[in-house]
């Protein structure tokens, strides 16, 4: 059980942060100004999903909440809008991932997927209503696509270089 | 151990409470943000303030190695573009033997006829800290601030041309909303046949050229140049050039180098005139100072001005 100790626990707690912050930080440097074309995933949110879905502790509500709405305020989005979107969608994945016994990755990507492609919509829906001006519908979807896409990868960079192994449905009953 | 595991807190309540004032807060904080949009704006640009500078020590040296690393790149082309740089050498001279000679005559015209460029138009160079970080907004943050007397809606040029226009200022930071960003909208002349448009970015590369009375009189290459109307800009600051694309669509291609910011001027705006009202001339105040205008329309000079400094040639 060396994997859910307290320490362990706050270790992956305080990497989330980081990672996020750098990842923030990448996201904000002056680089592709003039890059026009597909956009690229939003990979802060594929982390938080990631990590949640492996080892659900060490994503509490209150990094998620600190994280994205830093990254709303810092990257010109209505402020506390995506952070609720995100908010709800981690608590759905979470009590869907708990009502499984099996979680294989395919359905696991599955409804990561379904849940991105419903935080989109339902982003643009209450865009509509409340009349701001919406990005162009074919790039929002696009992203959302792109996103989907790379999520194995940031799983395969979780497992792999942060060595956060997806804990087993006996580990979380034996809780 | 593993007491604060997530599966052990679900079931309280607690935590249900928890998030429901959550997405309360935040539903709230998003309407707060629709109904008083300029104050959350602020709260934003305070947030970037604080945020921003603080990374700089971080951001700078992979800002650095990155563009080394592009640069890099680049020199696998080395050849190619040493042919292509020799060829566009050779046009060059030409175009500097021209330059010359219209220098020439620029200045002797200028000396005929006395003209004086606008000296309010002064600038503040800034440094690009930052890009907005998503794929559907096209702006950057300079390190200049309220600090340095920056206001929103002025205009910033790289060396060259246009590139946007503030539009968020923070004690130390400001945000420029670039004219390729989807809301960037600014009235051009096209020069030669001076025509007015508006250049309307759409989140590609060339923003749309819209509202031009006659697309049969504009050839691609004429030069865009902001018009000033509005007051929103000074005017005749250089945009692009046009080009049609295959759509038939006119688009300006811009004279910055929007992949290349590093530095960028924010250029001291001042208003221009305005017409308030349209009968209204421009001009001197009328009647001039010690006349009035008598019944007939002549002017005359003012009885009670007289009275007070009388004329030179009556205390003779």
């Amino acid at each position: 059980m060396s994997a859910l100790s307290t320490r362990h626990v706050w270790t992956y707690r305080a990497l989330f942060v980081v990672a996020a912050l750098t990842l923030i930080t990448l996201k904000l440097l002056p680089l592709n100004l003039a890059a026009v074309g597909v956009p690229g995933p939003d990979l802060l949110l594929l982390l938080a999903f990631a990590w949640m879905l492996r080892q659900p502790a060490v994503v509490p509500l209150g990094s998620l909440l600190c994280v994205f709405l830093l990254a709303d305020f810092l990257f010109e989005r209505p402020p506390g809008l995506w952070t609720l979107l995100v908010l709800l969608a981690s608590e759905s994945l979470r009590r869907r991932r708990l009502t499984m016994s099996e979680f294989p990755f395919l359905l696991e990507w599955g409804g990561v997927a379904v849940t991105i492609m419903g935080m989109v919509l339902l982003n643009r829906l209450v865009l509509w209503i409340l009349l701001v001006d919406l990005d162009p519908l074919g790039l929002t979807l696009v992203q959302g696509i792109v996103t989907i896409v790379t999520y194995p990868i940031v799983v395969a960079v979780s497992k792999f270089v942060f060595g956060l192994r997806k804990l087993g449905p006996a580990e979380l009953e034996a809780l | 151990m593993a007491r604060d595991s997530y599966d052990d807190s679900y079931t309280r309540p607690v935590r249900r409470l928890l998030l429901a004032v959550l997405v309360l807060l935040l539903v709230s904080l998003v309407l707060i943000w629709r109904i008083d949009n300029p104050r959350m704006e602020r709260m934003r640009a305070a947030i970037v303030d604080r945020y921003v500078p603080n990374m700089e020590w971080a951001m700078a040296p992979i800002t650095g190695i990155a563009r080394m690393a592009e640069d890099f790149q680049s020199y696998t082309r080395l050849f190619e573009q040493n042919q292509e740089l020799r060829r566009e050498l050779q046009q060059m001279r030409a175009w500097r033997e021209a330059a010359l000679q219209l220098e020439q005559e620029n200045a002797r015209l200028l000396d005929l006829n006395r003209v004086q460029l606008d000296p309010e138009l002064t600038f503040v160079t800034g440094i690009v800290l930052a890009d907005s970080g998503s794929p559907f907004r096209r702006s950057v943050l300079l390190n200049v601030g309220a600090r340095d007397g920056i206001l929103d809606g002025w205009a910033t040029m790289d060396g060259l041309g246009v590139v946007g226009r503030i539009s968020g200022v923070g004690d130390s930071t400001s945000r420029v909303m670039l004219l390729t960003d989807a809301a960037s909208r600014i009235p051009v002349t096209i020069m030669p046949s001076g025509q007015q448009a508006l250049l309307m970015g759409d989140n590609s590369a060339n923003p749309v050229l819209d509202f031009v009375e006659d697309p049969e009189d504009i050839a691609a290459g004429d030069r865009i140049v902001t018009s000033g109307d509005g007051g929103l800009f000074p005017p005749g600051l250089l945009v692009g050039q046009v080009v049609f694309t295959s759509d038939r669509r006119l688009r300006g291609r811009l004279s910055a180098d929007l992949q290349r910011l590093n530095f960028l001027r924010v250029m001291r705006s001042h208003p221009g005139t305005t017409l308030d009202d349209p009968a209204d001339l421009i001009g001197p105040p009328w009647p001039p100072v010690g006349m009035v205008v008598d019944q007939s329309g002549a002017l005359v000079p003012d009885p009670s001005a007289r009275a007070e400094a009388p004329d030179p040639d009556e205390s003779e």
